[in-house]
């Protein structure tokens, strides 16, 4: 990570911060290539990807699989290919969660976010089985 | 919007780096091949207007009031807390 060209963003002393890169950007997203993904241990499973240099912009993520046990998105080959992913290992997959009113909370299932672990290149996917799932599925409320 | 009419076989070229080819027509439908640069995403519209739509309502300043999944926060919140206490006792 080249501290340089991070921007400083406060987030407390436990944060830990990794720069990923998204060459095609997000949906509707795409002149921004770079964010930083925040992962707080008090906020977990949830993380923060923030836009580097406003950080009031960002977006609360999640990896699906605790909240959804039998999420099973199928990643087309080209994005595979595109970000260097050799083995499903490698994949960090983290989907997007948008709060809502009353305490609410959905999770888009049909665009996750692809990450290779090894060179944080990823990229926001459409699933080959998007049929199958919501855009807005509705997050298991806690106790 | 630029219309346009390609036989199938015939090809279009975008912004010098992106070629979009009529493969072929059956009945209704249009098969198009398209060659483009890897950072330039390809989606059909009606989700890639679904999922932009849902990136825009998602994206919010941080905050730290955060929902509760099933089986998470309570305990995590005793480890981070005893893992606090630890520090300070060695420290």
């Amino acid at each position: 990570m080249n501290t340089a060209e991070v921007d400083r963003l406060s987030v407390g002393e436990l944060g830990n911060e990794t720069v990923v890169h998204l060459p095609s950007g997000l949906l509707g997203f795409e002149q921004i290539k770079k964010y930083v993904l925040v992962s707080d241990p008090a906020e977990e499973p949830f993380k923060w990807l923030q836009v580097p240099g406003d950080s009031s912009l960002a977006f609360l993520v999640i990896s699906p699989f605790q909240a959804v046990p039998d999420y099973t998105p199928e990643i087309p080959d080209e994005d595979v290919r595109s970000i260097g992913l050799e083995d499903p290992q490698d994949a960090l997959v983290l989907n997007i969660v948008t709060l809502r009113k009353n305490g609410r909370s959905t999770l888009n299932l049909k665009g996750p976010i692809v990450i290779n672990r090894f060179s944080m290149i990823g990229k926001q996917v459409v699933i080959a089985n998007a049929a199958e799932y919501s855009v807005q599925h509705p997050l298991p409320p806690g106790e | 919007m630029l219309i346009l009419s390609r036989k199938p076989g015939e090809t279009l070229v975008i912004d010098g780096k992106i070629r979009v080819k009529v493969i072929r027509v059956e009945g209704d439908v249009v098969k198009l091949g398209i060659e483009a640069p890897p950072e330039v995403s390809i989606h059909r519209q009606e989700v890639y207007d679904e999922i932009q739509k849902n990136n825009k309502e998602a994206i919010t300043a941080p905050q730290r009031d955060l929902p509760r999944l099933p089986g998470s926060p309570k305990e995590k919140d005793k480890q981070s807390q005893h893992q606090k206490e630890k520090l300070t006792a060695t420290v």
